[in-house]
């Protein structure tokens, strides 16, 4: 729907800000014990696939593709994301550009700005955000998507289809002034 | 200190988003076979109602929030630019055909032109029987200067979160026969004249 950069594949390939060696990517845990997950800081840029298996928040540039089957992802108000993202709940408070797949849920924040198609079973949109693209919510589409993430861009049609599911009625011109 | 009723009534009625019966839009909500998929386009910005209300059903809403786009087509005066322009604001052509086109109140803010460009484009992509639901400005002689910004309700009443936007425009005043020009591959299959004093529209491809 969107044109799309072309983007580079190289897994891994990172570039830091050497002034700000603080923002790479770190772990953390809180005092209260409970798991905060990565973060990415918002001068650091990533090209390529990103793959991990603990949460995640993005507030840097990545282009490419993110996979955190098993976690969330939330991009923050910094965050600049150019790549098709899987991950198991996503939040997106910043900018993406490229298509969202969900396995539990999508959420898109008030200040979001978004370009790309949502496939998930659960999507809330906050009232401000700006999005174009598609919002696959068919849970039959949506399974057929997400079960098979890397080719399943293009949600499968649901059987039957191919007549008018609306159903269709005498045509009748009421109060019609001209 | 009172305040006069009419300054009153008028600051009311910009803080209060104004509901509107549109019962052409419930009876194409209701016609809706919820055991079937439906692929909905919308013109207007993604609003969280309206998202709500088609997620109960087995669906996929294109979302093309073409008003920021409304002055540039109507500024294209060369058909073929203002086909391309058009084509690179819908959803890619070929794709799974639309169900139902939401256009709010969007038709009334584009020249005849552009009217008839969009609404060919739209066609292009819709399933035969598909239906197209408007709103369009008719008894007034002026309408807000922006599209206004629509999300329906529970039970299926239309509000306009733009409500009080600030300026005016001549309203085209599209009646049926302009419409029937500008949209030749759609048929009205119903009108309903509301109580805003704009024509509710059922188009069916």
């Amino acid at each position: 729907m969107f044109k799309k950069e072309e983007m580079p594949r190289s897994q891994g390939s990172l570039s830091r800000n050497a002034a700000e060696p603080d923002s790479a990517p770190e772990s953390r845990s809180d005092t209260s014990g409970s798991r905060e997950g990565a973060i990415i800081g918002r001068s650091i840029h990533i090209t390529g696939d990103l793959l991990g298996e603990e949460d995640l928040r993005i507030e840097g540039d990545v282009s490419g593709t993110i996979q955190l089957k098993n976690n969330s992802l939330t991009i923050g108000k910094e965050g600049k994301i150019k790549a098709d993202i899987y991950a198991k709940a996503i939040t997106v408070d910043g900018l993406t550009e490229g298509d969202i797949y969900g396995a539990e849920r999508v959420t898109i924040r008030k200040n979001a700005r978004v370009l790309g198609n949502i496939t998930a079973p659960r999507v809330s949109l906050e009232d401000g955000a700006r999005f174009k693209g598609s919002i696959e919510m068919d849970p039959q589409a949506v399974e057929a998507a997400l079960g098979k993430p890397q080719t399943a861009a293009k949600p499968m049609p649901a059987p039957g289809m191919g007549t008018a599911p609306l159903a269709s009625k005498p045509a009748v011109v009421s109060n019609v002034k001209s | 200190m009172l305040e006069p009723l009419g300054a009153a009534t008028a600051r009311a009625e910009l803080d209060v988003p104004a509901t509107l019966h549109a019962p052409l839009f419930r009876s194409c909500i209701e016609s809706i076979d919820e055991s079937r998929r439906i692929v909905v386009l919308d013109l207007g910005a993604a609003q969280t109602r309206t998202i709500e209300l088609f997620g109960g059903f087995r669906c996929r809403m294109e979302i093309v929030d073409i008003a920021d786009s409304v002055e540039a087509l109507n500024a294209e005066r060369e058909p073929a630019a203002l086909g391309s322009l058009v084509e690179s604001l819908l959803p890619k052509a070929g794709g799974e055909p639309l169900d139902l086109v939401l256009c709010w109140d969007l038709l009334n803010y584009f020249a005849r032109p552009a009217l008839t460009a969009v609404m060919a484009g739209i066609a292009k992509r819709t399933r035969r029987g598909a239906l197209a639901h408007g709103l369009i400005v008719y008894l007034e002689s002026r309408m807000p200067a922006r599209p206004g910004c629509y999300v329906p309700l529970e039970d299926y009443r239309l509000v306009n979160l733009n409500r009080g936007a600030r300026g005016d425009r001549a309203a085209p005043r599209y009646s049926p026969e302009d419409l029937k020009r500008c949209m030749p591959d759609f048929s009205i299959e119903r009108g309903r004249l509301l109580a805003n004093g704009m024509q509710e529209f059922l188009f069916r491809r």
